[in-house]
């Protein structure tokens, strides 16, 4: 069995939280006197990227002296800028922009809810996070009026406190869904399956399956948990209907969103979807997840988010759907620009997850599965260790999400305004706005 | 009768006193006996750590002044909070040695950075440039270090955190591979991938069987099964007899498999075996008949039609090496006009021609070239040169590769390092650990088997795909970076091709 450290001294706890908060600063302000450290970074989460989350999670604002738009990944998203008016066609710097996003679009009885900002927080279950993490990132999906969802690990009883900001995740183990959390839920989210390890179900290793993660799950402690891959029950569209239908007589009210990755025939896979009855269709790349994924899994299956949304895009628009139904994009998408481009590609939002965690000091050092220590995330991110997870606390993390947003936010409607778009809701579709450039590596 | 038994047997179970009586009876314990033997194939892999020291990731460098500054600080401020005093940044252990911080323990270090991160002033960490020095520009430093991991662990790598390298790619990272929402290979198992099948079959499938008048089976395929679809392709010149070939036709033997070695060092060394395939030079095939104790095929290491004339029916399975060289596509037709059913196609170990080209590109000829003239199903086609990581597998496969040989990764397996040019076949310097035992390398061997093994195994369960056989020449199982991307940016300004 593995060793559950002791929760840290409140002396502990302010010496570690001193040293962690200076740090961040530290090395993402242009007047300290320190640079970024040269082991930090990489092709899609460049050092300069990572700091900037830290100073927008800061100050709220984006760094001037770093670069916050794009990383060097030489392809997808890194390889698109947008073509900006000459400013004097610009709208002015005060101009009202709307960045509110409306999910249900079927024009149903159901739940109807418009979003402040066109993205919410990504599922991360309970045991891959803490519940200071969920937490955090509740209490800022309810200020900045969006949503956050569960993930696939129960529904913590702090978090109904935010419950109508949160998402419950209906995926393949079922582990922790209950008739409760459905019933609380505004948008009930299946997961087929997810870019990061698309067609091959979940892992919780046994290390990070304690004792508060196994009750939730319904489990016994410290066993590898695995969901499988897909649902056993659906092997089609109809089958899928049915899920659909069960949630539906659990909470009749419910959004129902459907997330998928990104296989060859994900326009298909999108149509059948919404016409099982999804209001969202939440399409997941691969080169996102905020979990433990087999390295050949991440690169290899599936395609990235940006060559799949204009795929749906397009095709919903054939299919004369296009306006009943919101796309939402997720599985690396790290910036506002990025989220600016996905929508310009055909996506009505966003789902946002890593980025959530390198506000809140992920280093993407990738030893979230346990690492050598077998204890989880240093910072205390994607921990439940009784000592690591007090790295983060609630009202810490949801500051820090609070003014990260707030930088997402203006940077978004910055973009929308050198585009002489009023709202984001016109960026949809619009290729004609963007440019492919040279580079990007 | 049988319906008699059953009720008796039924009747007995009703009264409580379970004595079930034959046939049934022995039925059952068949079927027990059956399903006690039955062996579902895996490959059993073991810890098996490095030889020689494998250059770590990171450096770890620690301001002695710095820390003996923060310590005694910390010592008056938090005096008899020891829990504070003595806490760590680093939760693995690299400043957990007997005098901490003073003497880290870099080896042990993960690049969290949270060390750097709280201690900007007297800790820095860096990437090691000795690990980014190995390898090539096709076989990177970051192949051969997860080569590395793989054979020592025989397990999937597993990392948190999504992708970090770059989008799309030359070479094999042109290709994405599908998955299915909703289609499992099998219902049965907890994600359907256990019971994937990974044998390939070499020879000549028959298109239709024929049978005596007794219902005999006339002219049984000439064929032979291998548990994966890889082999291990011969070893350098240099290393390519004592331990080295002796290593490899053991964990070929274990892996049922099948190694490629020189036919000296078959004969010389011993080494004869179902699962050792001797290459024999044209002008020397009459030694074909010299190759016993269960030889299953033989190789001709290059085309050479009199000679293959001379043992064509010969019993035992000849596959013939064709380098992906000139015309080769020629020689090709050719080979299977003259009836050889097993070509090995060989390129250089970046996966090239000798004009080149990439492998994916000409494996698709192959392929294609053998479906236009009706006969796919009866070449197998061996592709080696150019894997360099788990991915390169299937991806040869949907590209139209029967099976894959491996070259290089048994060598990095074996913690060689390889000097020189290690682009050309053959050409590269083979520096194997100076202390190591045969019991060591094959387990290492057996561990990278066993982790691409159970990757391929990843990718065909995503896919829904039950049988590697299946997915042989299954492009459309494949998704091209170039081909999506002008599909989705094609309406884009500045898209190279697109409509502006
Ligand atoms: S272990 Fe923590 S810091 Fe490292 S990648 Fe995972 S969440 Fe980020
Ligand atoms: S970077 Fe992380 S793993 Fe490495 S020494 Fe520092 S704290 Fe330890």
């Amino acid at each position: 069995m593995a060793k559950e450290w002791p929760k840290p001294s409140p002396k502990l706890l302010e010496k570690t939280h001193h040293l962690m908060h200076d740090g961040f600063h530290q090395r993402a302000f242009p007047d300290t006197a320190y640079d970024l450290p040269e082991a930090l970074g990489d092709a899609r989460w460049t050092d300069e990227l990572i700091a900037s989350a830290w100073y927008m999670a800061e100050t709220g604002e984006c760094p001037d002296h770093l670069n916050y738009k794009t990383g060097r990944s030489g392809g997808g998203f890194d390889k698109l800028e947008f073509k900006e008016l000459p400013a004097d066609q610009q709208l002015p710097a005060d101009a009202e922009v709307d960045i509110t996003l409306e999910l249900n679009r079927r024009g149903d009885d159901r739940h109807k809810r418009t979003i402040d900002v066109p993205w919410y927080g990504g599922g991360m279950s309970y045991g891959s996070v803490s519940v200071n993490v969920m937490m955090s990132r509740a209490l800022n999906a309810k200020k900045w009026n969006t949503l956050m969802s569960t993930g696939e690990g129960g529904y913590p009883p702090q978090l109904y406190e935010c419950a109508d900001h949160v998402i419950t995740q209906v995926a393949t183990g079922y582990f922790g869904v209950e008739e409760k959390s459905i019933q609380a839920a505004p948008i009930v989210e299946f997961k087929y399956a997810q870019g990061a390890k698309p067609g091959l179900g979940g892992h919780l290793l046994a290390t990070k399956a304690g004792e508060e993660v196994a009750k939730m799950r319904g489990s016994v402690p410290f066993v590898s948990l695995f969901s499988p891959f897909p649902f056993h029950s659906t092997y089609s569209v109809e089958d899928h209907m049915k899920h659909l239908d069960w949630i539906k007589t659990v909470n009749p009210t419910a959004m129902m969103s459907v997330k998928v990755s990104t296989p060859h025939d994900v326009d298909m896979v999108a149509v059948g979807s919404y016409y099982a009855g999804a209001h969202i269709v939440h399409l997941d790349g691969g080169f996102g997840g905020t979990g433990a994924a087999p390295e050949i899994a991440k690169k290899n299956i599936a395609m990235p988010i940006e060559l799949a949304i204009p795929k749906v895009h397009k095709f919903m628009q054939t299919e004369g759907i296009r306006d009943n139904v919101t796309i939402i994009a997720s599985g690396g998408v790290r910036t506002a620009d990025d989220i600016a481009k996905a929508i310009a590609l055909g996506a009505d939002g966003c789902v946002l997850g890593t980025s959530d965690l390198v506000a809140m000091g992920c280093t993407r050092c990738s030893n979230c599965e346990g690492g050598p220590s077998g204890r989880g995330c240093p910072w205390g991110l994607t921990t439940t260790d009784a000592e690591l997870q007090e790295w983060v606390q609630q009202a810490w993390g949801a500051d820090r999400l609070d003014k990260y947003y707030t930088a997402l936010a203006n940077r978004l409607k910055q973009i929308l305004r050198e585009l002489g778009l009023s709202s984001v809701g016109e960026l949809r579709g619009r290729t004609d706005l963007l440019r492919y450039i040279a580079g990007g590596e | 009768m049988l319906a008699t038994d059953l009720e008796k047997a039924s009747d007995n179970m009703m009264d409580g006193s379970v004595t079930i009586k034959l046939p049934v009876a022995e039925q059952a314990r068949l079927n027990r006996e059956r399903a006690d033997t039955y062996h579902r194939y895996h490959i059993d892999a073991m810890e098996t750590e490095d030889r020689q020291k494998f250059p770590r990731r990171f450096n770890v460098k620690v301001g002695k002044f710095g820390l003996a500054k923060l310590l005694f600080t910390e010592f008056f401020k938090y005096f008899g909070h020891w829990d504070v005093v003595f806490s760590r940044p680093c939760t693995y252990g690299v400043f957990s040695g007997p005098v901490g911080g003073f003497s880290p323990r870099p080896d042990l270090c993960v690049g969290c950075l949270r060390c750097e991160v709280q201690h900007p002033d007297f800790v820095k960490v860096t990437h090691n440039p000795e690990l980014a020095a190995i390898g090539d520009s096709y076989l990177t430093s970051k192949h051969i270090s997860t080569i590395d991991e793989e054979a020592r662990k025989g397990t999937v790598p597993v990392r948190g955190q999504g992708y970090r390298g770059r989008f799309g790619g030359p070479g094999f990272d042109q290709m994405f591979t599908d998955m299915s929402e909703i289609v499992r290979p099998s219902r049965d198992g907890i994600h359907g991938r256990e019971l994937i099948g990974t044998s390939v079959d070499l020879g000549s499938k028959p298109m239709s069987l024929k049978f005596d008048s007794n219902g005999g089976l006339l002219d049984a395929p000439k064929m032979l099964t291998i548990q994966v679809p890889f082999i291990y392709a011969p070893p350098p010149d240099s290393v390519s007899t004592g331990i080295v070939p002796e290593i490899l036709a053991e964990a070929a033997g274990t892996v049922d498999t099948l190694v490629f070695l020189p036919e000296n060092t078959v004969t010389n060394q011993g080494l004869a075996s179902p699962n050792v395939v001797p290459m024999i030079a044209p002008g020397q095939m009459g030694n074909i008949e010299s190759h016993g104790n269960g030889t299953r095929m033989v190789e001709m290491t290059s085309w050479n039609l009199d000679a293959w004339n001379q043992v064509k029916e010969h019993p035992l399975l000849i596959s013939v090496q064709l380098p992906l060289a000139g015309d080769w596509m020629s020689t090709m037709m050719e080979m299977v006009d003259n009836g050889v059913s097993i070509i090995h196609l060989i390129s250089d170990h970046h996966g090239e021609s000798d004009d080149g080209r990439f492998i994916m590109d000409l494996y698709q000829e192959a392929h294609f070239a053998l479906i236009e003239k009706g006969c796919r199903d009866e070449v197998t086609l061996i592709g080696t040169g150019g894997i360099a990581g788990a991915d390169h597998l299937p991806k040869s496969i949907i590209t139209g590769m029967d099976a894959v040989g491996l070259d290089h990764p048994l060598l990095i397996a074996m913690q060689a390092r390889l000097l020189g040019d290690t682009k050309t076949r053959g050409a590269a310097g083979v520096k194997l650990p100076s202390k190591f035992d045969q019991e060591w390398a094959v387990q290492r061997i057996l561990n990278l088997s066993c982790s691409w093994r159970d990757q391929l195994l990843e990718i065909l369960g995503a896919m829904g795909v039950r049988e590697v056989r299946r997915l042989r020449g299954e492009t459309g199982r494949a998704m091209w970076c170039g081909h999506l991307e002008a599909e989705a940016f094609g309406d884009i300004e500045g898209f190279p091709g697109g409509e502006h």
